[in-house]
């Protein structure tokens, strides 16, 4: 967890519980981990399931055309941007 | 040069994954039928089926997909891979990406729709995966099947109900005799057992009863005391070849597909025409397009499901066709149950057996033939028949599909080892 994004163990073991339940191994995943080819390897339906369980779980969405972004990010950014999203929507998901 | 040749043959079926095993509980009576777990999802829902054995999606599909993956693709997977291994070709090496083409039918992938259903129903919208529709639907065996051998020609999948398998191997026929393939992948993968499927057949009344402390004795085609299929899964897949071109590569043939018949009875969604009317004209169609008469076929493998109207309308649409000396005759899903539309295709592969063999396989539980199934039945024991010539398989769908299919010696200069 070297650059220090700042997000939040719940956060996180959300992020790596969803890709373990989704089947992708997550060994030597950390912060700094691609979310894309280059590292866990999301391809568009599993980003679209991330996508879905962050709405399930937060109560918050990632539009269409973020889904995109998303395969670009690493685990820490997309922990961070998920993090900016539910304090943005306090009374969402709980 | 028309000639098309069966190169490769791979099965998933509840009797085995081999041809070696497949071919041997046919011969011994090896039944695949037996009782559902207690407290699985079908306990209740039938009293047998034949279940096919396990395989790992993990075996054939990268982690995230062969999470949601209906068990059809799995099985369609397993039995594509190992026939093209069977023929020994890798496409790209033994045959232009362009000129291969996969027709891999069934019903799609249902049990995954139903598991979805009753997830939706417990978690609302949220509970349904992205992942669903290339998971279950019934084109995607054809297509994860190319996506896996780089297979880049034609491909589609065929919704003829318990003739889609047989079908598949008459339409590739007809793309290799056309010119526009060198090679065809066709077969067919259905995973019916699951509690809604069952429901729907045990509710028509179509399903074997009675029979769940002799579940071996379930399904018994042609034999007075049927009541009913026995519901089965599984996969079968050819690979067809136009004969030049395996013997430009060196390849050798099991058969040579002769001819097809496909008609359709126009009678009933799901009765057969009780003469066996469109079956008959089927089988003649087959005949015609092999350049055969009926007296050229020395083995018919029946349809033969063990329904008390199918079996019968079947054996007297053979007796229409071939007259008083029927070829000898036998029904395998006595021992395999019925796997729907794969069972066409595993069929024709005993079919072939046979031939190359010259050893019929017999009709297992054919203990007291029916008066109204009056057919020169092979019962108890393989019959020998060393010089048959050429081959039947029949299949016939709910819907009134009648798909027949003819099989003889290979026309590849080399001849394959059975």
């Amino acid at each position: 967890m070297s650059t220090g994004t700042g997000i939040t163990d719940e956060i996180r073991a959300f992020v790596l519980g969803s890709l373990t339940e989704m089947n992708y191994s997550v060994a030597g995943v950390d912060d700094d981990t691609p979310l894309g080819p280059a590292g866990v390897d999301l391809e568009s339906l599993s980003l679209a399931e991330l996508g879905i369980r962050v709405e399930e779980r937060f109560g918050v969405m990632f539009e269409e055309d973020e889904a995109e972004l998303l395969g670009t990010m690493t685990v820490g950014e997309f922990g961070a941007a998920l993090a900016a999203r539910i304090a943005a929507a306090p009374a969402a998901g709980q | 040069m028309k000639d098309v040749v069966v190169s490769g043959m791979g099965m998933v079926t509840p009797v085995g994954c081999s041809a070696g095993e497949v071919w041997g509980a046919m011969c011994e009576g090896r039944s695949g039928i037996g009782r559902p777990e207690a407290g699985s999802l079908l306990d209740g829902s039938v009293e047998v089926a034949a279940f096919g054995p396990a395989i790992e999606p993990e075996s054939v599909l990268s982690g995230p997909e062969a999470r949601v993956v209906d068990r059809y693709i799995v099985m369609a997977l397993r039995a594509a891979a190992d026939a093209l291994a069977d023929a020994g070709i890798e496409v790209g090496r033994d045959v232009d990406p362009y000129r291969i083409g996969v027709i891999l039918s069934g019903t799609g992938g249902l049990a995954t729709l139903e598991a979805q259903v009753v997830t939706r129903t417990q978690r609302g919208r949220l509970g349904v995966s992205p992942y669903l529709l290339p998971g279950m639907l019934p084109n995607m065996g054809a297509a994860r099947v190319a996506i896996r051998h780089g297979i880049r020609g034609y491909s589609s999948s065929i919704a003829t109900a318990c003739a889609a398998g047989a079908q598949s191997v008459g339409e590739g026929l007809r793309l290799l005799r056309a010119g526009e393939a060198d090679v065809v992948v066709a077969g067919c993968s259905e995973a019916p057992l699951f509690p809604t499927l069952a429901d729907t057949f045990g509710n028509a009344r179509a399903l074997a009863r009675g029979w769940a402390d002799d579940p071996t004795g379930a399904s018994r085609p042609f034999d007075r005391r049927r009541n009913g299929l026995v519901l089965g899964e599984g996969a079968g897949v050819l690979v067809l070849e136009r004969a030049e071109h395996a013997d430009a590569r060196g390849a050798a043939g099991y058969a040579s597909v002769l001819g097809w018949g496909a008609t359709n009875d126009a009678h009933h969604p799901t009765t057969p025409h009780p003469e066996g009317e469109g079956a008959a004209a089927c089988m003649r169609l087959a005949l015609a397009d092999a350049g055969l008469e009926p007296a050229d076929i020395g083995y018919v493998n029946a349809h033969g499901t063990s329904t008390k109207i199918g079996d019968r309308a079947e054996a007297l649409a053979i007796r229409r066709v071939f007259g008083p000396d029927t070829p000898p005759v036998s029904g395998t899903k006595a021992v395999t149950g019925h796997m729907l539309g794969a069972s066409g295709v595993v069929e024709s592969a005993v079919a072939v057996l046979a031939l190359r063999r010259g050893l019929l396989p017999p009709t297992y539980n054919l203990d007291d033939p029916d008066p109204a199934c009056d057919l020169d039945h092979i019962r108890k024991s393989p019959r020998p028949a060393p010089h048959i010539g050429q081959v039947m398989s029949n299949s016939f769908g709910f819907g009134g599909h009648n798909v027949s299919l003819v099989y003889g010696l290979p026309g590849t200069r080399l001849s394959r080892a059975v």
